[in-house]
Formats: C-alpha cells, sequence, structure tokens
C-alpha cells in the first residue's frame, strides 16, 4: 500500500472515531441541558399552580395542548404522589406517531381535598432542534473530513515528491552502466539525508565495482608476462640434451599446464572485455558460412571422435548483425561444445533459419542445471580439464547481441537454441 | 641475420635472444624506448621484435621510426595486451606480425622466419631441408623435383618443423601453431598424434628418411 493511502487511511479512521465520540458526548451534553429546561419549566409550572390555589382557594383552569397539557383528578388519601417526574409517549391522532412528552405529578390541596396534577410538556420541539444541530454537525464533520483527507494527500504527495523521485532513480541504477547515481537536491531535511547516505553508498559500491572491475583486468594483463616467461623458459630447459625420461615428462606436464593457464587467462581478458562493451562495431555476419568455416577447422576432432554431422548441404544464407569476431569466437565455441560433450560415434545436428540456430549433440546429461551451465566458472566434472569458460563466453556474446539462448536436454542429447531478437532488420 | 629483440622484462628478453641465438641469428637487445631508437637509428636490422609497452612510452614509436629509415626490416610486435586497435594500428604502421603474450618461442622463431621469407624480395622463398624443397608461394613441398602431396594442416604442420629444426617441439605448441584458439578446452591432444602420423609416413614414402622423431615424454623433434 503507497504511503499516501495508509496516511490518508489512517487519518481516516482516526476522524471517525473522533466523529463518533465527539457526537456521542455532544448528544448527551445536549440531552441533558434540554431536560434540565424542560425539567425547570415543569417545577416553575407546579409552583405557580401551588401559588395559584393558596391565593385563590380554587383550582386553576387546565389547559391541554400539543406541546404542553395539565390534567388534573382527584386523588385518593391512599396513593398520593408527592412528585413524580418522567417521560411518557403519547399518540398523537393527528400525525399517526408517538411523541415524546416530560411528565410532572404532583398532589396539591385545596380545603385539605387532595389532587393529582400532572403536567406533561412536548419534547418535539427539542427533538427537532436536536435533530437539525447533529445533522449541520455531521454535515460540518464531513466536509472537513473530506477536506483535511484531500488536503493530507496533496501536501503530502508534493512533500513526498523528492523521495519518490530517489526511488525511481534508484530504480534504474545499474552498476553495468557506469555512472554514477545523481540524486536531486531535496529541500526536506530527511530526504536530503537519505539522498546523501545513498549518494555515498553508491558512490562506495560504484568505485568498489571500478575497482574491482579493473583490478581483474589489470591482473590479467599482469600475468601473462610471468606466463610468457615461464613458458619460454621452460621451452628452452626442454631443448637440454641429457633430460631423463621423468624430467621430460615432468617438463611437458609443466608446459601444458602453463599453456592451459595461458588460454584461460586469454579468455577471461576476452570475458573482461566484452563486459567492458570493446566490441562495438557491428556488421552483416553471414552464419552460414561462418558455421561451415568453423566446421572445417575443427573437422580433425570430429572425425578423430567419430562423429556425424547432421546439416544441410546448403545451408540457408542468414545473416546477423553482429561483432565479427566475437561471432567467430561464439560459433566456435558452440561446435567445440558440442564435440566436447559428445560421446564417440554420436551425432551433432544444426538447423539454422533467418532467426534461430539450433544445435543439437548427443551426449550425458550434466549435473548441473541449465542455469549454472551458462555461469561463468562451472565446468562439468565429467569432462577432466574443460574449462568450463566456453559457455559462459557464448552467454556473454548472446547477451551482448540480444540472442536468447536456451538450453535443454531431452532424450539424450542436449540442445543449444540462439534465438536472434534484435529489431534491427537483418537483410 | 640481425634481428633487434626490444622487450623491457629481462627474463623474457634472455630467452627470446638465448632461443634465436641458437637459431643462428646475431641478437640486438634494448630495454626501453630510448635505447631502442638509439639501436634502430644506428643499425640495419633484418626484423625487429618489439614490445608495446615499454618504460618511457609506446612501443609503436619505434615501429614507426624504424618503418621510416628502413622499410625493408620486418617487424613483429608482442605485446601483453589483446587489444584489438593496438594489433590493428600496428599492422597499419606496416608491422608484420602480432604475438600475444605468452607465446611458444618455436612459434615467434616460425613468423620470424615466415617474415624474412617475404621480405627477402630478391632471394629465393624456398626452405631446404634433406631432399625436402618447400615452396612457400606456392605451398608445394618437392622431393627431388617430385610434387609431395600434403594436406593442408600436413604443409602447416612440415614449415613449423622445418623453421624449428633440431628443436623439441611440444604437442601444445604443435596444436596452437594449427587450430590457434580453436583448441581450447581440448586437452585430448590425440588427433595431433594422427596428423603427425600421416605426415611422418608421408615422408618416409617419398624420401626413405625418418625426419620426425618422437620425444619422450616431451613432444617431437625434426631433424636432418
Amino acid at each position: 500500500m503507497r504511503i499516501l493511502t495508509q496516511t490518508s487511511l489512517y487519518y481516516l479512521l482516526v476522524s471517525v472515531v473522533v466523529f463518533l465520540l465527539g457526537s456521542l458526548l455532544f448528544y448527551k451534553h445536549l440531552q441533558t441541558e434540554i431536560y434540565d429546561e424542560v425539567d425547570d419549566q415543569l417545577f416553575t409550572d407546579k409552583e405557580n399552580i401551588i401559588q395559584y390555589i393558596r391565593e385563590h382557594n380554587r383550582l386553576p383552569n387546565v389547559t391541554s395542548g400539543i406541546s404542553e397539557a395539565i390534567l388534573v383528578r382527584e386523588a385518593q388519601h391512599s396513593s398520593l404522589k408527592l412528585e413524580e417526574l418522567g417521560d411518557t409517549l403519547i399518540f398523537s391522532s393527528y400525525d399517526e406517531e408517538y411523541i415524546p412528552f416530560r411528565r410532572l405529578t404532583f398532589t396539591a390541596f385545596q380545603d385539605n381535598k387532595p389532587y393529582e396534577y400532572t403536567i406533561l410538556k412536548s419534547l418535539t420541539d427539542f427533538q427537532d432542534l436536536f435533530e437539525s444541530t447533529m445533522m449541520a454537525m455531521g454535515w460540518i464533520f464531513l466536509m472537513l473530513l473530506v477536506g483535511l483527507v484531500f488536503v493530507n494527500y496533496f501536501i503530502n504527495k508534493f512533500t513526498w515528491r523528492h523521495f519518490y523521485e530517489t526511488l525511481h532513480m534508484i530504480k534504474q541504477y545499474s552498476l553495468t552502466r557506469y555512472s554514477p547515481l545523481q540524486l536531486k537536491h531535496s529541500s526536506t531535511t530527511e530526504f536530503q539525508e537519505l539522498n546523501t547516505v545513498l549518494q555515498a553508498m553508491t558512490d562506495k559500491i560504484y568505485s568498489d565495482y571500478l575497482n574491482l572491475k579493473e583490478f581483474t583486468e589489470n591482473a590479467s594483463h599482469e600475468i601473462q608476462t610471468p606466463l610468457a616467461i615461464v613458458s619460454n623458459k621452460l621451452e628452452l630447459f626442454m631443448q637440454s640434451d641429457n633430460l631423463t625420461p621423468p624430467q621430460a615428462r615432468m617438463l611437458e606436464e609443466m608446459a601444458a599446464s602453463v599453456s592451459r593457464l595461458a588460454r584461460l587467462n586469454r579468455s577471461l581478458i576476452l570475458l573482461t572485455r566484452i563486459e567492458n562493451r570493446e566490441f562495438q562495431e557491428q556488421e552483416q555476419v553471414p552464419l552460414h558460412l561462418l558455421l561451415q568455416e568453423q566446421l572445417e577447422q575443427l573437422q580433425e576432432m570430429v572425425e578423430l571422435m567419430g562423429l556425424r554431422i547432421e546439416m544441410p548441404e546448403e545451408l540457408e544464407p542468414v545473416w546477423w548483425v553482429m561483432n565479427r569476431g566475437l561471432a567467430e569466437v561464439l560459433v566456435s565455441n558452440l561446435l567445440l561444445n558440442a564435440i566436447r560433450h559428445n560421446h564417440e560415434g554420436g551425432t551433432i545436428s544444426i538447423h539454422l533459419t533467418k532467426s534461430q540456430l539450433r544445435i543439437i549433440n548427443t551426449g550425458a546429461a550434466l549435473h548441473n542445471s541449465p542455469e549454472e551451465l551458462l555461469g561463468r566458472y562451472i565446468s562439468s566434472s565429467q569432462v577432466s580439464g574443460s574449462l568450463g569458460i566456453g559457455l559462459a563466453l557464448v552467454k556473454k556474446i548472446c547477451d551482448l547481441h540480444q540472442i536468447k539462448l536456451t538450453y535443454s536436454y531431452a532424450d539424450q542429447q542436449h540442445h543449444l537454441l540462439l534465438t536472434f531478437t534484435q529489431s534491427r532488420p537483418v537483410s | 641475420m640481425k634481428v633487434l629483440v626490444v622487450e623491457d622484462e629481462q627474463a623474457l628478453r634472455e630467452s627470446v635472444v638465448t632461443y634465436l641465438q641458437q637459431e643462428g641469428y646475431i641478437c640486438e637487445s634494448a630495454t626501453d624506448l630510448r635505447e631502442a631508437r638509439i639501436k634502430a637509428a644506428d643499425f640495419t636490422y633484418e626484423c625487429l621484435i618489439v614490445d608495446l609497452t615499454l618504460p618511457g612510452g609506446n612501443g609503436l614509436e619505434v615501429v614507426k621510426l624504424v618503418k621510416e629509415n628502413n622499410p625493408e626490416t620486418g617487424i613483429i610486435i608482442i605485446s601483453a595486451k589483446n587489444a584489438l586497435d593496438d594489433k590493428l594500428t600496428g599492422l597499419e604502421m606496416g608491422a608484420d606480425d602480432y604475438l600475444t603474450k605468452p607465446f611458444h618461442l618455436s612459434e615467434l622463431n616460425a613468423r620470424l622466419k615466415s617474415v624474412i621469407r617475404r621480405r627477402n624480395f630478391n632471394g629465393r622463398k624456398t626452405v631446404r631441408a634433406g631432399r625436402l624443397e618447400v615452396f612457400t608461394d606456392s605451398a608445394e613441398v618437392m622431393v627431388d623435383d617430385r610434387k609431395l602431396p600434403l594436406t593442408k594442416k600436413e604443409y602447416f604442420l612440415l614449415l613449423y618443423f622445418l623453421s624449428n629444426r633440431n628443436r623439441v617441439l611440444t604437442k601444445d605448441s604443435i596444436a596452437e601453431h594449427l587450430w590457434g584458439d580453436h583448441m581450447d578446452g581440448l586437452d585430448s591432444l590425440d588427433f595431433i598424434y594422427t596428423h603427425i602420423k600421416n605426415l611422418r609416413r608421408k615422408l618416409l614414402d617419398s624420401c626413405g628418411e625418418d625426419y620426425i622423431q618422437t620425444v619422450y615424454g616431451l613432444g617431437y623433434k625434426f631433424s636432418c
């Protein structure tokens, strides 16, 4: 729930509670006042009647109306009511409803004869007054409430706007876009503090990220020279005449490991360079020719493993907009992968259409999940010595060119599907 | 044949110089840009092997200088940077080849010989070894004026062997020479064995001599 909705709702809730409580208190208060007033009138009437009897020694005339009535009857000595106050409802035949009355019953004596007087006063007027007052109160309160909620909403919206701007900026922020976060200045102290903290935090993360990237880059480059030295010295060492067979074997293994390290490092550098977006130049790359070219390069390995390549004699001419060098790396890695994760006498089938390249090869299932498979440093344990960086490169190159890469395994076959999603027209 | 090696890393420079001297080159070396400039200006070299990242400046300056003074000199750039633009600039300036560190000395040697062959306009562009004669222009191999039919890979393999005669070549360096980066992650080097076996048989059939020897534990050696 948005903060504005939330505060407005709380506002509403509190207002309703205050309104209800206030109305109740107001009602009680008004009622007490009205009853006091009516009771005063009743007692005054009573005094007047008793006074009248004392002065004139006869009973006063009684009246009977819709708003007021005085009833009198002879009372029995046995059941004398000295004074009794109460509420009563009297049916009005005109209005066809019960009307509330306040009633005072008392006994007056004339020549020692008791008379029971009942004075009735209609409460309708007061009731009407009370109702209209309450109604007015309600309206005022409602208007006030709506007004307050609106004002609150807009004021909040106005004061929170910097917060929403900041939120938007952070949502859009990406480390790989290589620009520090730029937040707008806010006049609200809290938001300005938030911005300052965020700015400092992202600046730190950004510089750490740059440092790390730079470090990786430098490390990979710096490693090249010592690697070159080791590799060259080993080569010179190998030319020695009096090497014993175990020494020679050790030297060979060392040389092989150094070569492997060198290749791994080269791939890492390539990955970093792709991440750095150093391959901006793009052109129409003839994928069909590239596939044939790379297959030719890998012919020996295909023959050695006794693999069967299932591919139409003439591939449909397909051009994808890509970086030429990266396209070569992509295709050769895909094919190498299909060869490496195959078994002897297996097959590799290649299907190429305008927007899709599908490579299917036989091979044992992998232990890793497809997501892991495309991660940077995962290598399958089944094929010893595989660098596991090939598919990571494939993934990076695909990402760069907006090619969708999907992997699936079915019927003991690996399916790698590349879908070209770039919107640019491919002619 | 005089070669100038410009490389600031002492160990690396020494390796290159040692290897090339064993190949019979007269090798001079320079450790920084200043020394390289002086030597390049004072002497004429057959070939210049230059590192791009040097103390005092970019190795490309030496390339430019040598090209101006003596256009006949072959130039091979070695660099730790695999930067494509460096490579392009270097080749545009007239460098003949570009090697990325780390490299095999045998590979550098093969490239150097190839550059010198190409630069040697007046001389014959052939390589002789025993009864073999390789015509690098037409990529043909003759044995006593009879053509020896070789596949493309076998031809390059033979040329690589001839460039590094009497040298032990590891399977790794052969594989990298023939397939470049394509052998990335392929540790089974059996297919090299197949090629060597075929080449060996063809040479044996045509010359009656077994030039290629297996050096136990290390690799192969071509001797004649």
